[in-house]
């Protein structure tokens, strides 16, 4: 029965969670920052499998993040909406409830696709070497975005709006809350199922020497290539959902900032621990926007106080400072993160009593 | 059955071994002696294949398991599929890890059904290992850890052991241990190549040795043999 525990609490949430939406209780606002919550979740873990379990350090995320977002965005166009770039529908946009999951796999298998590519030479380096490559990588993606006018270059890409209305159309859902809770359970699932098996074991054991984990038969090269792909392609996932809750994509979104955004809740999370990287996301995006609202009291506080001359005003830009900020700190006074490598389960013992996890 | 011919191998520019030529039959256990820096471990992680920067490459000569070169082989290939496996020098054993965990996962590349019984035969091989069995293996003495890297290289299920001193670190009688359990092992049928500074030791125990300085071979024969050469004794020997 324990086992189950998790999986009966969660869809519970879920199910709460859309019911409170679709009754209105939830103000558009709440149930943006709630999605944003989910999608971050799904970047910071794909990430963590990465740099917390196999311990390599990837510094790009964000670029296969981008790479799903617009796959996910062009093919959604192409499927369900008339458009100057692909022409008539594909499917009738009745169909978009059904079709939606090919949308998101197929930015999956893209981004997944676009690891394989950075993985192949960038694995026989190491340490700050990856480091470099994949930073390399994210700004190659977005160069090559940036310089394709037919999807917008840098002026980004939209028209994904008319998908998520051609859904609501059929049945009147909170559709996109709906595929992030999707999205969400099938990161968390696969990193977790991944993580437990034998596979798992030895990306651990690679994480932990590699010369040993070869010598016991392990072959590394693979193990460590299919860990980036699976990773890369849960952040396509996160991608795709990320432009269609906003409706617009721009490939300036998905620079080395997010990409630090991703970092940030990993290592506050704690490496290789999955409750501690999804209590991290919440944590962070809830900061992030609680920064919206703190900035501009700051300011008012501060020249009321007479403490800023006149002509100064502390922008948003500042969260930029505060956000790296974090990361020093965390590194300087509590390395491991809020939970190590351990799960939750590990911190508070007790917790075993209702539920197994790891 | 394991023939090397006429091996060179190198670190970048610095060639370590100047083309060695020995061999192994099934049932032997082969020693390779010899000072610091002789290319002893280089041998051993060339016959494993792992790959620079931990290992050095082949430049020129042939390795060659039951007639076949291996040359072309990754290293988890020569583990999953000629049964050949390495205890390395410093164990490098799975330090998050607890002693079961580290031996289930040396199952890796085997097929898994009587896991668990070979994890028995390992702990009564070892049974320190067996009281230590949920203990995370970095709390492990130096004794134990390299009892644990020996039987996490058996998991593999390997028919030939190597082994890249066996003997350092640990205390003498802990060291006698070691060589009498590897003898026994031997006595089941295991092939062993062991590396050793500790060479009295290790011809004692061995069928035949090489013995090995700045990568060439300048000595070998039966272990009675080379034990009795009062040369060999006295310049590498420490007799």
């Amino acid at each position: 029965m324990r086992r189950y525990t998790l999986n009966v609490v969660f869809c519970l949430a879920a199910v709460a969670l859309v019911a409170l939406a679709q009754a209105g209780a939830l103000d558009k606002y709440v149930l943006t920052i709630i999605t944003f919550i989910g999608i971050n979740c799904i970047f910071a873990v794909s990430l963590n499998l990465v740099n917390g379990y196999m311990g390599e350090f990837s510094c790009g995320h964000a670029g296969f993040m981008c790479v799903g977002a617009y796959v996910g965005s062009l093919l959604s166009v192409a499927f369900f909406t008339n458009s100057n770039l692909f022409g008539a529908a594909l499917f009738p946009p009745q169909w978009a409830p059904f079709l939606f999951p090919v949308v998101l796999l197929g930015a999956s298998l893209a981004a997944a696709l676009f690891g394989l590519i950075v993985a192949l030479p960038s694995f026989h380096t190491r340490d700050d070497y990856l480091a470099i490559i994949t930073i390399a990588a994210n700004y190659i993606i977005i160069s090559i975005v940036e310089n394709i006018d037919a999807i917008g270059g840098p002026r980004g890409f939209s028209g994904m709006k008319k998908t998520v209305n051609a859904m609501s159309d059929v049945a009147d859902l909170p559709w996109m809350l709906i595929w992030t809770i999707f999205g969400f359970f099938v990161c968390v699932m696969t990193i977790y199922r991944l993580m437990t098996s034998t596979y798992g074991k030895g990306i651990s054991a690679v994480c932990q020497n590699e010369v040993a984990a070869e010598i016991m038969g392990v072959n590394t090269n693979r193990v460590k290539i299919m860990a980036f792909m699976i990773s890369s392609g849960l952040a396509g996932l996160a991608g795709a959902l990320y432009a269609h809750v906003y409706g617009y994509v721009n490939a300036q979104a998905f620079n080395i900032l997010k990409s630090t955004e991703g970092l940030v809740m990993v290592y506050l999370g704690g490496m290789g621990s999955i409750s501690g990287v999804l209590m991290a996301a919440v944590a962070f995006t809830l900061l992030v926007e609680w920064l919206r609202f703190v900035i501009p009291w700051l300011n008012e506080v501060s020249h009321a106080a007479g403490l800023l001359p006149a002509g100064y005003e502390i922008s948003q830009i500042w969260k930029w400072v505060i956000i790296p900020l974090i990361l020093i700190l965390l590194m300087q006074f509590r390395p491991e993160g809020f939970l190590g490598n351990r799960e939750l389960t590990q911190v508070f013992p007790r917790l075993k009593r209702w539920i197994t996890f790891k | 059955m394991l023939r090397v011919r006429n091996l060179k191998a190198a670190y970048g520019k610095i060639e370590a071994l100047h083309g060695i030529s020995f061999h192994a039959e099934r049932g032997e256990i082969v020693t390779l002696i010899g000072a610091n820096g002789a290319g002893k471990s280089t041998t051993l992680k060339a016959l494993m294949r792992l790959t620079p920067p931990e290992s050095a490459s082949v430049t020129a000569g042939d390795m060659e398991f039951d007639g076949i070169s291996i040359l072309n082989m990754d290293a988890h290939r020569v583990v999953s599929d000629l049964k050949m496996t390495l205890v390395p020098e410093g164990r490098h054993i799975f330090g998050n890890l607890t002693v079961t965990e580290n031996l289930q996962l040396a199952a890796w590349s085997r097929k898994k059904s009587n896991v668990d019984e070979d994890i028995r035969h390992i702990f009564d091989i070892f049974p320190r290992l067996a009281e230590r069995a949920k203990q995370r293996s970095d709390t492990l003495s130096g004794g134990e850890q390299q009892m644990l890297a020996v039987g996490r290289a058996l998991m593999t299920q390997c028919s030939v052991l190597l082994l890249d001193e066996p003997s350092m670190g640990l205390a003498p009688l802990i060291m006698y241990d070691m060589f009498r359990t590897l003898k026994k092992l031997n006595a089941d049928g295991l092939t062993i190549i062991v590396v050793e500074q500790n060479a009295r030791l290790a011809l004692q125990v061995a069928d035949r040795g090489y013995v090995l300085d700045t990568g060439e071979i300048i000595a070998e024969g039966s272990a009675d043999e080379l034990l009795k050469k009062p040369e060999i004794m006295a310049a590498y020997l420490g007799a």
